[in-house]
């Protein structure tokens, strides 16, 4: 009796607390006044934050309607998670930061407030000037949807001082020996970890799970995990299969990539050569050894690069969403990409000088960044993301599993991921 | 303070021409409704009305992104018979709620009984074995990763005993095995604790008399001490299974469910599902399912204590 | 407290280990023995006792030794294989950038003052409740009871997007309310009133009957009589909530959103360089800091808590 009353008190209030949840969010924004803009960001980096701070002061000095501007951190690792919990409770941010890996869910649910009209009006922006490859993966229908903030080139960096104790070439002489190819890589980093029981190369942050980070290797092999409709799997494709044979190869018998359940890092000395993104070049000059920084190697299809990209996306459901779109062309004028380009390398072709980017790079040469960075940025190909990216992801892992054993069948378990994740692709 | 429970029964009587005051069991049961209220409420609010919204999402499809929130019937609960994962992740969470039972209970207890006197330096031995329960758990997670690498700590004490060690968290029984050890020395120590105490309360005059009569100390053990700590045992055991079945942090950390999907136990499968996934409404199904589970563990257990436990008030 | 003289006399293989040991037949036979056996033998043992420990203890402090130890260390040197075991050059670092990065104090005093609240905060409603359903007899009882456990049965990764949403329509998201609330009230306090349920079952009636007669009210009898003898009982739920809260993750990384108002293990993963990559010293650093004063803590109080718990009623 009495739990027949609780349960209908508890039916009541779950009605209500949905109802009054609908109501929140279906506000309509009359004249804007007071509006407090929330932007999420995974960085707790407080020289970034107060960079952000002080844009977003002059921004508010200029706009009276606008009350505060606050950035607010939320953790790396579970950042999309988070966000998503965000959302799912109603108190979606206003702005917010989007993992490449996650942009295809983000642009294409229509999560996102379509920004291209109000960056094209606003005075002085220069939309022209952001290059098409920079803005090709935040699109949708020709228009975009989120803004690049960051396009990181992936490069190859090389510990010198372990080539040379292990009676290597340094990384430049390979280059210059016509050996910079992921054959002659593996070579030498099988002839280092003989020599010295150190690691040859590392891809970075990939550690046998985090499989979307050896696109930086099968690109050289011409090889793609989908068609570009995405929902045709490519995994059984002979160029993957090759490539897939050339790191296994590397894990198993040749040990120039260290295998899995062993990590080496890069920075503490512990491989010869890692590929991983331009801006942990920041790191170097705690390292203490003589290190190097050149394209990615060449691969059986030639050259290619590749670059890890970030955006910044207006959440359509935020009552303020013109507003935040107003601010967001503001954060990413031509000034205030010039100050972000110290961390985070500019969409903008007019900004991708080496006089701007060695501002930004002090540990970088000019060189590297004219013949690398540069390079890199312009020509760089997004890795291949995918609607649904968590749940694509994590089947592709599981079934990849099959794969990192000593005598795993590799054409047959490639197959094994498309049997598993052709489901998912057709969707 | 007093008025509290006085009033009722001054207001009561002095109703004029009112009804007969409170008889003591009424004023007694006033008390009690009075005392339970804030626990009550607070659940009703907290967990019942939560537990309820849970069940309704489970009969919609909600793209949190997107921002639709469709009424999809028992389309759910549909998906989850016919989700060849699930069979295996129920294999899993059952083969690692045992495992870490057992080992968390059996260890806890060794470790008590071994601690249980009066040595010099046993307080700095307790402290050791306490210590993992007050460490940032994702802290301990990540130590523990980095010990269990092929190359690592673990397999280097291996070798020094001349066994070439698995690569523990790559092979699916050995990651299994390795998630189950990080958790029971993370918090063996809380369940120790609470056997020590359990020990102290034996009373020393039955181990003399038992010791009296010949038994040894297995016997003492067995027969007197076992069944006096028998409700301490069972309250443990509760508290671990129950534990055992929310691990996720650690699993996240270690495995991420794998190799395969060997190490993915239900409730990693439900945040999976409704936070990487974003599919809610599939988790809520998952969330009522781990629900269930518990509720009938807990319910099996608390009925069996009259068999397992030597005396209760 | 009963002393601990007669377990020491026990030999030490009091599980499973005596085989070594003559099995005698009788108390006085077993003292001869024992008097007989050298003190050289006895010492052997204790040796080998303080060896076993030694060695079982390995797996529990080398994760917290390395944590301590690589917060000494410089960034590169953490993961450095073969690991070293003490820093080659300690350098304190990462806590000076702990608090240079993020109002670190403030966050400790956040951590500090809500733990401190809700295990006050649990401990009266526990006991309360506890004694309730112990003691006083009341339709209903046991269905309110069975809808208390509900709370315990619940893992919080269940409830949280719901309780987001209620409390979001409230208002208070990004304030400390939804964790003191649910914490104290919610499903954390459930094992806490379930603890004091089993020690008050455990008390002798006698005494409460005693004061009924003297006409103490329900009230009184809780706080003059139950309380009083419940120190051990309230210990335990104390230490268990405040470990809890302490370590609470998932909450506050959903609820809480500028880093004034973050809790110690939300700060601890937002000590990341420009580009999300972790800084593995300042947060361990950070984790050591937070760890080290519970430990102490531990150690001052240890005999304290564990007898203590010896006398309450954490029997089923």
């Amino acid at each position: 009796m009495r739990s027949a009353k609780m349960l209908t008190a508890v039916g009541l209030l779950a009605g209500t607390s949905l109802l009054l949840a609908g109501c929140a969010s279906s506000t309509p924004a009359a004249e804007p006044k007071n509006v407090e803009l929330r932007m999420t960001v995974w960085t707790a980096n407080e020289d970034q934050l107060a960079l952000f701070d002080d844009i977003a002061d002059q921004y508010i000095a200029e706009h009276p309607e606008v009350k505060s501007i606050t950035f607010e951190p939320l953790p790396f690792e579970d950042y999309t998670t988070t966000l998503t919990t965000q959302v799912a409770g109603g108190k979606a941010p206003d702005l917010a930061w989007i993992l490449e890996n996650a942009a295809l869910d983000f642009v294409d649910s229509g999560a996102l407030a379509p920004i291209q009209d109000t960056l094209e009006k606003t005075d002085g922006y220069e939309f022209d000037d952001l290059s098409d490859a920079a803005t090709a993966l935040w699109q949708k229908d020709g228009e975009l949807i989120a803004y690049p903030f960051s396009t990181s080139p992936f490069v190859m960096f090389a510990n010198d001082d372990l080539l040379r104790a292990a009676g290597q070439p340094t990384a430049a002489e390979l280059q210059a020996a016509g050996k910079w190819n992921w054959e002659g890589i593996s070579e030498v980093g099988a002839a280092v970890n003989a020599a010295t029981g150190k690691a040859g190369f590392v891809v970075r942050d990939f550690d046998y799970t985090s499989w979307d980070n050896l696109a930086s290797v099968w690109m050289g092999w011409g090889a793609e995990p989908w068609g570009d409709d995405g929902a045709s799997c490519e995994f059984d494709s002979p160029e993957m299969v090759d490539a897939f044979t050339f790191l296994h190869e590397a894990a198993f018998d040749k040990k120039s990539m260290p295998g899995p359940g062993t990590t080496a890092d890069f920075f503490a000395g512990e491989s010869a050569f890692t590929v991983t993104q331009i801006s942990r070049a920041s790191v170097l000059p705690d390292s203490g050894f003589a290190w190097d920084l050149l394209p990615l190697p060449e691969g059986p299809e030639g050259e290619y690069s590749m670059v890890g990209q970030a955006g910044i996306g207006v959440m359509a459901t935020g009552k303020n969403a013109p507003v935040a779109a107003d601010f967001l062309a503001f954060f990413s004028n031509p000034e205030n990409s010039k100050k972000l380009a110290q961390w985070f390398p500019p969409a903008r072709t007019s900004q991708l000088s080496t006089e701007t980017l060695a501002a930004a790079n002090p540990v970088l040469s000019a060189d590297q960044i004219e013949n690398v960075v540069i390079p890199g940025i312009e020509t760089g190909v997004v890795r291949p993301g995918h609607t649904d990216s968590a749940k694509v992801g994590q089947t592709v892992r599981a079934a990849l599993d099959a794969i990192w054993t000593p005598d795993a069948d590799i054409e047959e378990s490639l197959i094994g991921v498309c049997d598993a994740v052709e489901p998912l692709l057709g969707k | 303070m007093t008025t509290l429970i006085k009033s009722p029964v001054g207001r009561a009587s002095a109703r004029p021409g009112g009804r007969r005051p409170l008889t003591h069991l009424q004023r007694d049961a006033l008390a009690g409704y009075l005392f339970v209220a804030p626990q009550v409420l607070g659940i009703a609010a907290f967990v019942l009305v939560p537990l309820a919204l849970v069940i309704y999402f489970s009969f919609h499809e909600w793209n949190v992104l997107a921002n639709t929130f469709t009424f999809v019937g028992v389309a759910n609960f549909e998906r989850f018979l016919a989700d060849p994962q699930v069979a295996p992740v129920m294999r899993t969470t059952g083969i690692f709620s045992v495992a870490l039972v057992f080992f968390n209970i059996s260890l806890a207890l060794l470790l008590a009984v071994m601690l249980n006197r009066s040595l010099a330096g046993i307080t700095f031995f307790r402290t050791l074995f306490f210590s993992p329960v007050v460490v940032s758990l994702v802290a301990w997670t990540i130590v523990w990763g980095f010990l269990f690498q092929d190359n690592g700590g673990v397999n280097g004490a291996l070798e020094l005993v001349g066994v070439d060690g698995p690569n523990w968290l790559r092979e699916g029984p050995t990651a299994m095995v390795a998630v189950v050890i990080v958790q029971v020395f993370k918090n063996v120590g809380l369940n120790m604790v609470l056997f020590l105490a359990a020990l102290q309360g034996v009373p020393q005059e039955l181990q003399e008399a038992a010791r009296m009569d010949g038994a040894g100390p297995r016997t003492i053990f067995t027969r007197i001490v076992m069944p006096l700590i028998s409700p301490t045992i069972l309250l443990t055991f509760i508290i671990t299974i129950v534990g055992s079945l929310q691990v996720f942090a650690q699993i996240a950390v270690l495995t991420q469910g794998g190799p395969g999907i060997s190490t993915t136990v239900l409730v990693y499968y439900l945040f999976q599902q409704a936070f990487l996934f974003g599919e809610f409404g599939y988790g809520s199904v998952l969330s009522l399912v781990l629900f269930l589970i518990v509720l009938v563990l807990t319910v099996v257990q608390w009925q069996l204590r009259k068999k397992w436990v030597f005396y209760e008030n | 407290m009963r002393t601990d003289s007669a377990i020491e006399t026990r030999p030490a293989e009091t599980l499973g280990q005596g085989a070594s040991a003559p099995d005698p037949h009788t108390v006085a036979g077993r003292a001869a023995i024992l008097k007989k056996n050298s003190d050289r033998s006895r010492t052997g043992r204790r040796v080998l006792f303080y060896l076993a420990l030694a060695v079982m203890s390995i797996p529990f402090v080398m994760p917290t030794w390395w944590m301590i130890i690589s917060s000494l260390k410089p960034i590169s040197e953490i993961f450095a294989s073969p690991p070293t075991l003490w820093p080659a050059n300690p350098t304190f670092d990462g806590y000076v950038k702990a608090f240079e990065m993020q109002p670190f104090a403030q966050q400790y005093f956040n951590s500090l003052y809500i733990s401190v609240l809700v295990t006050a905060g649990t401990m009266l409603i526990a006991s309360l409740a506890g004694y309730a359903f112990a003691r006083i007899r009341f339709p209903g009882q046991n269905a309110l009871f069975m809808v208390v456990l509900v709370g315990l049965l619940i893992p919080s990764e269940v409830t949280i997007v719901p309780l987001f949403q209620i409390f979001n329509t409230m208002g208070l998201i990004n304030t400390h309310w939804p964790i003191l609330l649910v914490s104290t009230f919610g499903a954390p306090s459930v094992l806490a009133t379930f603890i004091m349920r089993q020690f008050f079952l455990s008390l002798p009636i006698e005494l409460e009957e005693a004061a009924r007669l003297d006409g103490l009210g329900r009230l009184q009898i809780w706080w003059r009589i139950a309380m009083p003898l419940a120190g051990s009982a309230l210990a335990a739920v104390a230490i268990f909530t405040f470990l809890h809260i302490w370590n609470l993750y998932l909450e506050p990384t959903v609820y809480l959103q500028s880093p004034e108002l973050f809790t110690l293990p939300q700060a601890l993963t937002r000590y990341t360089d420009a580009y999300g990559g972790q800084l593995w010293n300042v947060q361990l650093a950070a984790a050591t800091m937070t760890a080290l004063p519970v430990l102490v803590v531990f150690v001052l109080a240890q005999k304290q808590f564990v007898e203590g718990l010896a006398q309450s009623g954490l029997k089923g």
